[in-house]
């Protein structure tokens, strides 16, 4: 009796497999539910067909329409913020794992200072830079700290907030590629671009 | 290109226990896996199912596979009909269970159908029948495996898995969102616009990746569906930001976001993308990772004045730090198991990945290396970790079992490979 609940089931659930297969995949895919089906008609074991369907999707999501829909000026500027622009200012330096404005960086701080306030209707972008060792989403926080110390100096000298922007690269941009302390030292940095 | 598994599933979930997958170290369960029966159309078939498998369930090391120069039986199509397999001349050989398939390929449509048998009891414990393109092979062969793991141990595998990860690509100086299977296989690029993409992390379905990109010149989080392709903007607010973990249910993202140089977490809904500000502090908070019951969220804090690991309980002040490793401490991926957070810290001049209770106790070192490892990111079931090798700018996709007895090499030869993480279930 149980066996023949169990065989009840069975087709059953090949019905509507079956009835999955027609709607949405091809006729193979019926044949082989076919087989099956005689296996369990035959009831060769007890622990023969139940059938069960699912579906996969396809892995190969590698066309991105969503990227080829991109604006063109859009892209041009994602693309362009992975090129180094060069500045008519220094870059200030950080410590390691710290965000706090260096005694070395305020002189250089005082020129950009003196510059914005000659040139009134200037704009300038601030980007905070880290070097390569630790997290990458650690240091891209750390990277807006540092611009935003930049910042926050900046509009200590008198310059309005409204004529400064930050953006943090953390550790994507490195100015020296190189794997050393020389390297990390010019990599944390605050680098300061002209709009 | 569905593919299609249709079964002859075997006896009501097994009564009998074969492995447990709890109690490593023990002897291997000998599996011979013959080459498939293949018709005059795919003749290297009959040993990229077998093969594929083998390696799959090397992960485990809890199988070990007979050498096939020791069969005694060649597998034929009527295996597949009315014959019995000679289960004697299988346990002769000391094969304790056999894997046999038969592969018939029509066109750009392929059907396997594969069974795993006891060869002690002549039973069979698994079969299944995929029907699905040619070129999906490996997938057809990780879902079987990922069978035969659930009937010798009552845990189904993981082995149809995927990582998602960021790296530099070849050319340009941008870095990439890419996938590899778990096999280290089928390695592909997601997005390719030459900005900067960090940071992919998957809803709990599986089906989109939310990401950052700096794809318009400036950094926003995007939610991107894996189906089609298409995608949508989900924050926008503020300067730099980064997806950490999905809400269980997948309504909402935690992310970090900064503003005036302060970074904090925020819980984003998906709907409509309104927000709030769920993790706050003077200095960064960072690297949200929810548990799975979504009742807590571990999380970076900078506030003792370097980054450590905490853990924020719903409706319960005050934050615990559970991280004691050493002074920068960092990313923290919460198990789907539950029972352990892995995260990343500073030791000794180099970074390596440790893993500790969600009450911050029994940490312990997972792996250290001849460089850095970081960035860890548990699987679904909470066995294994993926994290990223870097040494001087040359960088590795690796994994590790979650006890450490384990490892491999995923994707190697990478430039800047940052943020591994592991899908769901499929």
């Amino acid at each position: 009796m149980r066996f023949g609940n169990a065989l009840k089931w069975s087709v059953l659930v090949l019905a509507a497999a079956m009835l999955f297969s027609m709607g949405c995949a091809k006729k193979e895919t019926v044949k082989s539910t076919d087989s099956s089906a005689q296996d369990a008609a035959a009831g060769k074991s007890p622990s023969q067909p139940g059938i069960v369907s699912e579906s996969v999707k396809p892995g190969d999501a590698a066309g991105s329409t969503a990227d080829s829909r991109l604006a063109a000026a859009e892209a041009a500027a994602g693309k362009a913020v992975t090129e180094e622009t060069a500045s008519i200012f220094e870059d200030i330096r950080f410590d390691f794992d710290k965000s706090a404005v260096r005694e070395d960086a305020k002189p250089i701080l005082a020129k950009v200072a003196a510059y914005m306030k000659k040139n009134s209707g200037a704009k300038l972008q601030i980007e905070g830079h880290c070097d390569e060792r630790g997290t990458a989403e650690y240091n891209m926080a750390l990277g807006d700290r540092r611009a935003d110390s930049a910042r926050k100096y900046l509009v200590s000298l008198g310059i309005p907030a409204g004529a400064l922007s930050v953006i943090s690269f953390g550790e994507v941009k490195p100015l020296d590629p190189g794997h050393n302390e020389e390297a990390w030292a010019k990599n944390r940095r605050a680098h300061f671009i002209l709009r | 290109m569905l593919i299609i598994a249709l079964v002859v599933a075997p006896v009501p979930a097994s009564a009998i226990l074969y492995i447990d997958i709890n109690a490593p170290g023990g002897k291997r369960m000998p599996v011979a896996l013959p080459p498939f029966v293949t018709d005059s159309g795919n003749p290297s078939l009959s040993t990229a199912f077998p093969n594929a498998i083998a390696d799959d369930l090397a992960m485990t090391a809890l199988f070990k596979i007979i050498p096939s120069d020791a069969y005694l039986e060649r597998i034929v199509p009527g295996h597949f009909g009315d014959k019995r397999l000679s289960f004697p001349d299988w346990k002769i050989i000391g094969a304790e269970a056999v894997v046999i398939g038969k592969v018939e390929g029509r066109g750009d449509r392929i059907t396997v159908e594969m069974r795993l048998y006891d060869s002690t009891l002549g039973r069979l414990m698994a079969g299944r029948r995929y029907t699905g393109s040619p070129n999906r092979v490996r997938t057809m062969a990780h879902k079987f495996a990922n069978e035969i793991l659930l009937a010798f141990t009552g845990v189904r595998g993981i082995f149809d898995t995927e990582i998602a990860f960021s790296a530099k690509p070849e050319k340009g100086r941008g870095k990439e969102i890419y996938i590899v299977g778990l096999d280290g296989k089928e390695l592909r690029k997601v997005t390719s616009n030459l900005s900067y993409n960090m940071f992919p992390r998957w809803s709990p379905d599986g089906n989109s990746i939310a990401y950052t990109s700096y794809r318009t010149g400036v950094p926003v989080i995007y939610l991107r569906n894996m189906d089609d392709g298409s995608e949508r903007a989900i924050v926008r607010f503020g300067e730099s930001k980064s997806p950490g973990s999905f809400s269980p249910g997948g309504d909402a993202l935690y992310a970090s976001v900064s503003i005036k140089g302060d970074s904090d977490i925020y819980r984003v809904r998906l709907d409509n993308a309104s927000y709030e500000r769920v993790v706050e502090g003077w200095g960064i908070e960072i690297s949200p990772s929810v548990s799975p019951d979504g009742k807590r969220m571990a999380f970076v804090s900078n506030r003792s004045g370097n980054p450590q690991v905490y853990i924020k309980e719903t409706g319960s002040r005050g934050d615990r730090r559970i991280s004691n490793a050493g002074v920068y401490s960092t990313s923290p991926s919460w198990s789907p198991a539950g029972d352990r957070i892995a995260f990343t810290s500073r030791t000794g001049g180099k970074f390596s990945i440790y893993t500790v209770r969600p009450d911050g106790g029994d940490q312990r070192l997972l792996v250290s290396g001849d460089g850095d490892c970081a960035d860890p990111s548990y699987s679904p079931d909470g066995r294994y970790v993926v994290y990223t090798f870097q040494k001087r700018g040359y960088s590795e996709l690796k994994i590790i079992s979650a006890d450490g007895r384990w490892g491999k090499s995923l994707v190697i030869g990478l430039t800047g490979a940052g943020s591994p993480a592991w899908s769901p279930r499929r």
